[in-house]
């Protein structure tokens, strides 16, 4: 099959496919164009308070849920071995509500820039990563909330030390997505 | 100033590393791993003092701090390899100066806290002026660390920093 160049139209990197990936892939980035024409994605672009607005709130949130579960996590492994576990899952409360506001504001810079974000693969990780750390969550939750009497097993130590990976990833892919990304289509109209 | 934050990122290497191709999301990953750290721990205690999950123990708590005080080494050092790799993106940015500035807040808050409150909060007094001023405490420095990480944010937005800094 002939070989064409199939990312210098959008893309600052070198790599090269197969002339139908390519016609898919136009496909798909003259979506991710039309996505971010629309009044919302420029809204998100171009007003400082709706970006950095959006951005403060989810370095807040993503702050909180991470820090509640590296704590209840740590709790778990051995820390401070005599609170209990039950008490602490009361921050679960404030952990689902900054859980709901990560995926909100995360929507609204999503829709700033969707095809820097959706032709990443750090951003799959970073999503990966998010969803099974709060799933893993409820399931911490579920186990030890109103149950003071519940003991701490090795299964329930696994998932302390799988969730803190789990959020350190979170943390370092969301970091990363600034400076991996391949195509930024609204940049070439700035 | 310039001259010296330079002179010691490259003496010690924290120049070539910050500018080696990941050197850069590898300090801010470590610096946001600090921060939260530093909330789940510190921030976890304000809200206790605040009278949120009132059924924990805030003896038993406060053994969770020597982990943020971790976190805040991190940062510390992360951001020490930040300010002198890129002295003048930040000692004029009116970010950096109001993040350091609720630092120094909320170090002042936590050195009142334990010159004064801390020994009869961690004893369990129930005198009301104590737990007033234990939330009051709290709240001040729950509000200090969240502004410090809205600030952080914010560094990027008066970039660049000369035409922001009016009394720079």
């Amino acid at each position: 099959m002939t070989e064409a160049p199939c990312c210098t139209e959008y893309s600052t990197s070198e790599s090269y496919c197969s002339l139908s990936n390519f016609a898919a892939r136009l496909d798909k980035l003259e979506t991710l164009a039309r996505l971010e024409e629309t009044a919302l994605s420029v809204l998100m672009r171009e007003s400082g308070i709706a970006f950095f607005g959006s951005l403060i709130l989810h370095s807040l949130a993503m702050a909180f849920v991470v820090g509640i579960n590296f704590a209840i996590a740590f709790r778990l492994i051995g820390f401070a071995p005599r609170i209990k576990i039950a008490a602490l899952s009361r921050f679960y409360l404030i952990h689902w509500y900054a859980a709901a506001l990560i995926f909100i504001s995360g929507t609204a810079l999503l829709l700033a820039y969707p095809a820097k974000a959706l032709t990443n693969p750090v951003f799959y990780i970073k999503l990966c990563a998010v969803v099974i750390g709060l799933l893993i969550s409820k399931r911490i939750q579920n186990t030890f909330a109103y149950k003071p009497d519940v003991l701490v097993d090795s299964s329930s130590i696994k998932l302390a030390y799988l969730s803190i990976a789990l959020w350190a990833i979170t943390l370092t892919a969301g970091r990363f997505l600034a400076y991996t990304y391949s195509i930024l289509l609204a940049s070439r109209f700035y | 100033m310039i001259d010296f934050l330079l002179n010691f990122s490259q003496a010690t290497g924290i120049y070539a590393f910050m500018n080696s191709a990941w050197g850069w999301p590898i300090a801010e990953s470590l610096h946001f791993f600090g921060l939260c750290l530093l909330i789940g721990t510190v921030g976890l205690f304000d809200l206790r003092m605040m009278g949120f999950a009132d059924d924990i123990s805030l003896s038993q708590l406060h053994r969770l701090i020597p982990i943020g005080v971790a976190g805040y080494l991190v940062n510390v050092i992360t951001g020490t390899m930040f300010l002198s790799t890129a002295p003048d993106q930040y000692l004029f940015n009116p970010a950096v100066q109001s993040k350091l500035f609720f630092m120094l807040i909320a170090g002042i808050n936590m050195m009142f806290f334990y010159g004064t409150t801390a020994a009869a909060v961690k004893s369990g007094a129930k005198a009301s002026p104590i737990i007033l001023r234990a939330k009051i405490m709290g709240g001040i420095s729950l509000f200090c660390w969240c502004a410090v990480i809205i600030c952080g944010r914010l560094i990027t937005y008066y970039r660049p920093p000369y035409h922001w800094c009016l009394w720079c």
